[in-house]
């Protein structure tokens, strides 16, 4: 008998155990639906005629209509944009990972007095609102004439990205086990030989990591490319896309267009890379 | 081995680069910024010095920069608020399942990867009254025509305007995922151990998750906290691509300190100006940060 008793206990929990579950994903599966949806909305009514929008902004697109992108694409001067934001983003990512993990190393591996104070130097950079230099780079920039070029928003980039590409592979390096270098030198192994030959290779990973935040943030940064560039040949894709969507255009089908045109290379990014963005993005942040 | 690690030339040639690079584009221009927000400094004319001038004309004279700070300080409060209960839940519901972990996490992380300059376009034509959700509404038979129904993104009434609380749920839904994947690195640090003996002393699930889990995240709330605070100060992409600028001055109410520095800068080319606002902004960030560290933060357990 009281053994029944507790059967019907541990049936009762059971039940309440699986409801509770079905809650949360329900939960879930209605958030997933908050944050795909918008989206899917843009990607969708970019297909149709701008009166098919405008009559039926919510139904499904009943045909693919390619001339929006190509509007987006060539007279909204978005491909030359997307040209732009690729050069900016690959340089600074290239320069910035060269000369941030040169500094890590030296922070992480060489012998100096100084190498903490060094590292927290470099960290008061992550503190610092990029707003507060805007225009004192700004006037800067303008006076050697390097506003309006796309070397003039690589410099400012490197230098941002700097702090949280330090910070990173100070921690790559230093998780490098001390046997491996000791055998580099004994064997002949100069200092820049040690780190191109044993530290790059072994940090790797976090290659990727600072790589790929490196990328993602420079493509998707507005004030500093909106206040140092006005020329149309030479804006990046979140400048184009804001000066071609607007409340001017009437044309709503076309700006959805430019909007998929600014989103689709990094939602691929982030499809393939996931993982390691958010390990990045992660780490960076613990230490903000 | 030693010797080799602590050649001058060596250290001096890796570090070299770094370091004159940021000093001379953050450092340098940081220094001169506080120097420019103590003068009077225009388009046209050399900056001369004018001692606090420009942060007594920012605090007693200039309504817009009033409404900014108004506005930023509403964004800097509920994002705080938001963040943290919404990122504790999600971060919570996520450890508790094992299907689908994953992928409900990737998809909720996705917009902080995104331009946020092409999410508030996105965002700006979901509320557009004709063509939005209003239409959807209409559908419904909510409403009798979308374009009569709520003006989402142009109602300039009462203290904090619509535009701002409807523009600081999507900063929420943008960055909410962030915040969820720093309690989500905590909690899953929390060893199993603590749980196990926890429930043989009879606590129950929301027991546990009051008494261990919350109290062993408080560092990382801090941190989640200050990086809030601090990201919705800086706050400029969103408003930027969703309140048209003639929304944004006298009239409008919708600026933010951001956009107050743009427009200072950019279109009145009154630099000086425009980095005293960036002084305020960065003496703004480090007391939020300072602030929060010193009351949320606790000492930190081993787990």
């Amino acid at each position: 008998m009281k053994i029944d008793v507790d059967n019907s206990m541990v049936e009762k929990d059971k039940t309440k155990r699986k409801v509770v579950k079905i809650l949360i994903y329900a939960l879930l599966i209605f958030l997933v639906f908050v944050y795909i949806l918008p989206l899917l909305w843009i990607l969708m009514s970019s297909m149709k005629d701008n009166a098919v929008f405008k009559s039926t902004p919510w139904d499904l697109p009943k045909s693919f209509n390619v001339d929006n992108y190509v509007f987006a694409w060539t007279k909204g001067k978005l491909g030359i944009a997307t040209l732009n934001s690729f050069i900016v983003s690959t340089m600074t990512l290239i320069i910035a990972l060269i000369v941030g993990s040169m500094a890590a190393f030296a922070i992480a591996r060489l012998r100096f007095k100084f190498s903490k104070l060094v590292l927290t130097y470099f960290m008061i950079g992550m503190m610092i609102p990029i707003h507060c230099v805007l225009f004192s780079l700004y006037t800067q920039f303008a006076s050697w004439k390097l506003t309006d070029s796309l070397p003039g928003l690589i410099i400012p980039y490197v230098a941002f990205s700097l702090p949280i590409t330090i910070y990173i592979m100070v921690g790559f390096f230093e998780s490098i086990p001390n046997e491996l270098f000791e055998a580099a030198v004994i064997d002949g192994c100069s200092v820049p030989r040690l780190f191109t030959t044993v530290g790059l290779p072994l940090a790797k990973t976090g290659f990727m990591v600072t790589g790929l935040m490196a990328f993602v943030n420079n493509w998707n940064e507005l004030l500093f490319a909106t206040v140092f560039i006005s020329d149309d040949s030479r804006k990046t894709l979140p400048v184009a896309l804001t000066k071609f969507v607007g409340p001017h255009s009437t044309n709503y089908t076309q700006m959805f267009a430019g909007i998929v045109i600014a989103v689709i290379p990094t939602i691929i990014v982030y499809c393939i890379f996931a993982n390691q963005i958010v390990e990045g993005l992660t780490a960076g942040a613990v230490k903000g | 081995m030693d010797k080799l690690l602590r050649k001058k030339s060596y250290i001096i040639m890796f570090l070299a680069p770094a370091f004159i690079l940021f000093t001379a584009v953050l450092i340098v221009p940081i220094i001169t910024a506080i120097y420019y927000s103590l003068c009077d400094y225009k388009v046209n004319t050399d900056a001369t010095f004018v001692g606090f001038q420009n942060y007594i004309d920012l605090f007693t004279k200039d309504p817009d920069f009033a409404t900014g700070m108004k506005n930023s300080l509403f964004f800097m409060v509920f994002s705080c608020i938001t963040q943290l209960i919404f990122g504790l839940i999600l971060a919570a519901l996520l450890t508790n399942i094992k299907k689908g972990r994953n992928f409900f996490k990737n998809v909720y992380y996705l917009p902080c990867v995104l331009s946020s300059a092409a999410l508030g376009l996105m965002w700006y034509f979901v509320f557009s009254p004709k063509y939005g959700i209003n239409k959807i509404f209409e559908g419904l038979g909510w409403l009798e025509r979308a374009d009569k129904g709520t003006q989402w993104l142009s109602d300039t009434s009462g203290f904090i305007i619509l535009p701002i609380i409807v523009i600081s749920f999507v900063a929420l839904w943008q960055y909410v995922g962030q915040s969820m994947m720093l309690y989500m690195a905590q909690i899953s640090g929390i060893s199993k151990d603590i749980y196990e003996a926890a429930s043989i002393d009879g606590c129950s699930r929301t027991q546990s998750f009051f008494r261990i889990t919350l109290p062993l995240i408080k560092p990382m709330v801090a941190t989640a906290m200050s990086l809030n605070a601090i990201g919705s100060l800086k706050f400029f992409d969103l408003i930027y691509s969703m309140v048209p600028e003639s929304m944004r001055g006298k009239n409008g109410g919708a600026h933010v300190l951001a956009t107050n520095l743009y427009e200072q800068g950019l279109r009145y080319s009154k630099y000086g100006y425009a980095c005293a606002i960036g002084i305020v902004l960065l003496v703004m960030c480090l007391l939020v940060t300072f602030l929060i560290n010193k009351f949320v933060k606790t000492e930190s357990y081993d787990m």
